[in-house]
């Protein structure tokens, strides 16, 4: 399979002088297209600052980020940013959304950027995606008038109207009861079953036993990897298992 | 603790701490400014006014005089304090040259006269009573203030040499509103010019009491003396004497007002952010039992000491500008004597100042108390909900780029905080154009209209000759086969007695002619159409107790005539009280006539001005831009540059509140920035969304601004002039200036500051912001 995302040796530190430390430490990472991945690690482990390093969010201290082909390392912010609506969507644990806009205005913001003669067609898709994940009847609805669970879903919506090679969750379900999460996670793998490759950063086995590769982290580096089989809907208790096992095993 | 905390807040928030200080500076200056300028320039006149010893009542003539009747009348009339009639020799200005430059050219009666003995001194620059000897000539002081000559330049004045010794002071005649300038010679070289000049008489009175004055007007009028002349009297005096400076502090004050306001703004607007900040907080404080007024005082500490800073900043800056501001009050007035009380009143300017920041703070922090501890702690966000900006959908719109449709969706969302920049913005639109239009309305030829004097190219005055009537026809006659005169028209001055309505006896001045030929603007009613009808100026009819549509009693040849109101108008030349009417009389005891005239080709003012002054040597010719110029030169200057300084310091409050309250947004909002910023949308992007925010805001700020400036403005404005004898106003506005390019400055501004206000957005990391 194609590698989409190649990170070589990618380094970043925090801090200057005595307190500079490493949080990234020389790591290096691939994602193909399509693929389902999380990456594990206790709090301040590097997970989320490695996956800032691999969107192109923050710029690296070392190494190198190849997105699509091209070095996003190098090159300039207005470029970065068109590769980041253009190509990714993301989810986020707090649901990022603007104050000031209802829900369907916040899911086609990033859409209509360069494409404002299509605001029609895009808020049809848009609405189409709601009513996927549950939420049509919210579109005129403010952020603060709709539960936790409603934005999260919101927020997929919105990463998916470009239709993205890769969608990065950092701790969607995070903020979420077990119900929501766990529907969260249905529509993530039915996203990836499409052909998205998706990245989530987790502290949670249950959300990491749905995805085919979990990297672990400690101390700014990967330490190890677990593999597993597609998820079909079936086993996940035994998926489960494997997780905390492997958990156990590292110290995490 | 208060000290820690507010020196913590500053830490943090330099910028905006400054800039807060800097707009309570600038106004407690301009507050502070006013007060030392309104008590130095009434009492610099006053002084002056004292020192010369200023006839109560003057009584200005031309023709013979009967000093027997007037020493018995002054002698029997139990007001008087002392009399005095005072020579005035009137040469013809191209018999005056000063240095090597002649003043054929000038519009002023230039007229001689010695040092008088009593009362109405001339002054020397320090203030000294001037003893002038043979050869030495005092010029007025107005001629040392625009170079016409110099201490120590020869002078030839009738064709007999003099040298300049020194400048004067005429309490009455300083202003260049007066029309008349006094030089002083010796009484030898006096006598040796005095044939080639014609004589006017200074009737001059000084009273007991000065509130005897219009007891006393009456009692002269009745008496049937001498009044070929204008009458003048103490308070108008004084009035002339306030003119230019009093302008130029009501301009001062006027923007002083609104730099305060803007002061407000700043601190309503830093304050309602600073709120919004810390409204978990506030929260955290009230539900742990914090009182009201505890948590109060902390943030009224902080404004309590920026108040405390600027206030003093401001006054020191004050004393340090009085300087540049009063040099032209000391110059025509001299020093003034209530310093000190001038000093502490700025003090007390800048006391109330700072009282009314703690009040407005305390007001604002009212807000408090709206603040549920259990909301704030939940939420930490106070919601705003606009029903406008719900409306307006990003999924409904076609029309506008997205980033410009963020920008002024965020406004129409926000508009509590956006209403403070908006309200900065209308005062800075209305601080820069009312002193624009105001100048431009005031240095339009049309403003003389207002000033009781008609849009013509040139005027003669025939006065003080024999036979005015007839020398009046022989000008009317050339005049007449002039091609290059396209209208003209003659007003003739007689005077009449009045009748007033206590039955006494009163002298009124009335211009009879043609008066629809150039016509004036009239404050109410209009011009006179019938035999039976008059207009009265705004100060005769006040003392007349007259309004449109009453009748007034004149008396001609005996015989009492009632003649109807039609109209009042405003004037402020020959004392200001004066009339208009067109009926015919054929008596003799004109005062004096001018020929009002319009050129077909206005280039040619010149050339006809020498010709008609070539032709008719007793006539005195003038070309109206010229007498408009020397007439209202130095007040219009004055407002000019207040006006260029209006525009320098609104553009300054622009720019300042715009870099600071961009500054303030973009830290406000790195969350939303970043969000964006995670979402693809480049810096660029979020430059032109703030960059939308301030046009949006600056369009309505400017729009309301000038509507303000062109309204309420022009109502301000008016109440200044009105002030000073011109009684109806409107704004002559020049479009280019007041609606391009003033706007585009400051829209330009805008942009500029918001680009560089939001440099900071660059740096603003998705990594560190994203996670609230």
């Amino acid at each position: 399979m194609k590698n989409l995302i190649i990170g070589e040796h990618i380094v970043k530190y925090f801090g200057e002088g005595d307190e500079k430390h490493n949080v990234l430490d020389g790591v290096s990472v691939d994602i193909n297209e399509g693929e389902f991945v999380a990456i594990m690690g206790p709090s301040g482990s590097g997970k989320s600052t490695l996956m800032f390093a691999l969107s192109g969010m923050d710029n690296v201290d070392g190494g190198r980020v190849t997105f699509d082909g091209s070095d996003i390392s190098s090159v300039g912010e207005a470029e970065l940013s068109d590769i980041r609506r253009t190509k990714m969507g993301f989810v986020f644990q707090q649901p990022t959304m603007l104050k000031n806009l209802n829900i369907l205005d916040n899911i086609i913001l990033p859409s209509i950027r360069d494409n404002r003669k299509n605001v029609a067609k895009i808020s049809e898709k848009a609405r189409a995606l709601m009513k996927r994940v549950g939420i049509a009847e919210l579109e005129m609805r403010d952020i603060t008038q709709v539960s936790g669970g409603q934005l999260q879903r919101a927020g997929i919506c919105r990463a998916l109207l470009n239709s993205p090679k890769i969608i990065f969750g950092d701790e969607p379900t995070g903020a979420l009861n077990s119900k929501s999460a766990q529907e969260i996670m249905d529509i993530f793998s039915e996203i990836n079953a499409g052909g998205t490759a998706i990245m989530l950063v987790t502290h949670d086995a249950k959300v990491a036993a749905r995805t085919e590769r979990i990297m672990f982290m400690l101390d700014g580096k990967l330490v190890s990897e677990l593999k597993l089989p597609k998820f079909d809907g079936t086993n996940i208790d035994g998926r489960i298992g494997k997780v905390t096992e492997k958990m156990w095993e590292i110290g995490i | 603790m208060y000290y820690r905390i507010i020196r913590n807040d500053f830490l943090k928030s330099k910028l905006i701490t400054l800039t807060t200080t800097l707009f309570v500076a600038v106004a407690a200056m301009l507050v502070s400014l006013s007060a030392i300028l309104i008590v130095n320039l009434s009492s610099a006149i006053d002084s002056l006014m004292n020192q010369a010893k200023t006839p109560h009542f003057m009584q200005m003539h031309s023709g013979d005089i009967d000093t027997v009747r007037l020493t018995n009348f002054a002698e029997q009339n139990s007001n008087v304090d002392d009399f005095q009639v005072l020579e005035f020799l009137n040469l013809d200005n191209s018999q005056i040259i000063l240095g090597d430059r002649s003043l054929a050219n000038n519009v002023q009666d230039n007229g001689f006269s010695i040092q008088s003995e009593k009362f109405d001194y001339l002054l020397d620059l320090d203030g000294n009573i001037i003893n002038v000897s043979d050869g030495e000539l005092y010029v007025p002081i107005n001629y040392m203030k625009d170079a016409t000559t110099k201490v120590g330049d020869k002078a030839v004045i009738g064709g007999k040499e003099f040298t300049v010794a020194g400048f004067l002071r005429d309490s009455q005649m300083n202003s260049m509103l007066s029309s008349s300038k006094r030089f002083l010679v010796s009484a030898n070289d006096y006598a040796a010019i005095k044939s080639r000049g014609s004589m006017e008489y200074l009737i001059e009175f000084r009273l007991k009491d000065l509130s005897a004055l219009g007891e006393f007007e009456t009692a002269y009028a009745s008496a049937g003396l001498e009044a070929n002349g204008p009458t003048i009297t103490y308070p108008l005096f004084k009035t002339i004497n306030a003119f230019s400076d009093g302008i130029m502090i009501a301009v001062i004050l006027l923007i002083s007002v609104l730099v305060v306001a803007i002061a407000f703004m700043c601190i309503r607007f830093t304050l309602l952010a600073k709120i919004e900040d810390d409204y978990r907080e506030i929260g955290v404080m009230k539900a742990i039992g914090l009182r009201l007024s505890d948590i109060k005082k902390i943030y009224l500490a902080k404004y309590a000491a920026i108040a405390a800073v600027g206030s003093i900043l401001g006054y020191a800056l004050s004393l340090m500008f009085k300087n540049m501001l009063l040099e032209n009050i000391r110059l025509y007035m001299g020093e003034s004597e209530n310093s000190f009380f001038a000093t502490s009143l700025g003090i007390i300017g800048i006391l109330l100042v700072y009282l009314a920041i703690i009040a407005y703070v305390s007001g604002v922090l009212r807000r408090f108390r709206k603040i549920s501890a259990a909301e704030a702690i939940r939420f930490g966000i106070s919601q705003e909900k606009s029903a406008v900006a719900k409306r307006v959908c990003l999924n409904k719109n076609k029309l506008l780029n997205t980033n410009l449709f963020l920008g002024i969706k965020d406004v129409l969302a926000r508009k509590r905080l956006y209403a403070t920049m908006l309200a900065v913005l209308v005062i800075s639109a209305f601080i820069i154009i009312v002193p624009q239009n105001l100048y431009n309305t005031i240095s339009s030829t049309s403003f003389i209209k207002y000033m009781g004097i008609g849009n013509y190219d040139i005027r003669l005055d025939i006065q003080q000759t024999d036979q005015i009537s007839k020398k009046a026809a022989e000008v009317l006659e050339y005049m007449n086969s002039d091609s290059s005169i396209s209208k003209y028209t003659i007003l003739t001055t007689k005077t009449f007695k009045t009748k007033m309505e206590d039955g006494s006896e009163e002298n009124i001045k009335i211009e009879l002619g043609d008066h629809s030929i150039f016509p004036i603007e009239y404050t109410e009613g209009r011009a006179p159409a019938k035999e039976n009808e008059i207009a009265l100026s705004a100060l005769n009819a006040d003392e007349m107790s007259k309004k449109v549509g009453d009748t007034i009693t004149v008396i001609m040849k005996g015989k009492e005539n009632k003649l109807t109101v039609s109209g009042i108008y405003s004037d402020i030349t020959n004392g200001g009280k004066t009339a208009k009417a067109i009926f015919t009389d054929h008596s003799e005891n004109i005062m004096w006539s001018v020929i009002c005239a319009k050129l077909s080709d206005k280039a040619l003012v010149d050339e006809t001005i020498s010709n008609y002054a070539d032709r008719f040597t007793f006539a005195k010719i003038s070309n109206i831009d010229e007498f408009v110029k020397q007439t209202f030169g130095s007040t219009i200057k004055s407002v000019e540059k207040a006006s260029l300084a209006a525009i320098a310091i609104a553009l300054v409050i622009t720019i300042l509140v715009t870099l600071l309250f961009m500054k303030m947004l973009v830290a406000k909002d790195r969350y939303s920035i970043a969000i964006m910023k995670a979402l693809g949308f480049t810096n660029s992007d979020i430059t032109v969304q703030y960059g939308s925010r301030a046009l949006f805001v600056s369009i309505i700020g400017i729009i309301v601004g000038t509507l303000l400036a062109n309204t309420l403005g022009e109502v301000l404005a008016g109440a200044v002039i009105t002030s000073f004898g011109a009684s109806s106003f409107s704004f002559s506005i020049n479009p280019l200036s007041a609606y391009v390019f003033c706007p585009l400055l400051m829209i330009c501004s805008v942009l500029i500051t918001t680009i560089i206000g939001t440099s900071g957005v660059g740096k603003i990391k998705i990594s560190e912001n994203i996670k609230e």
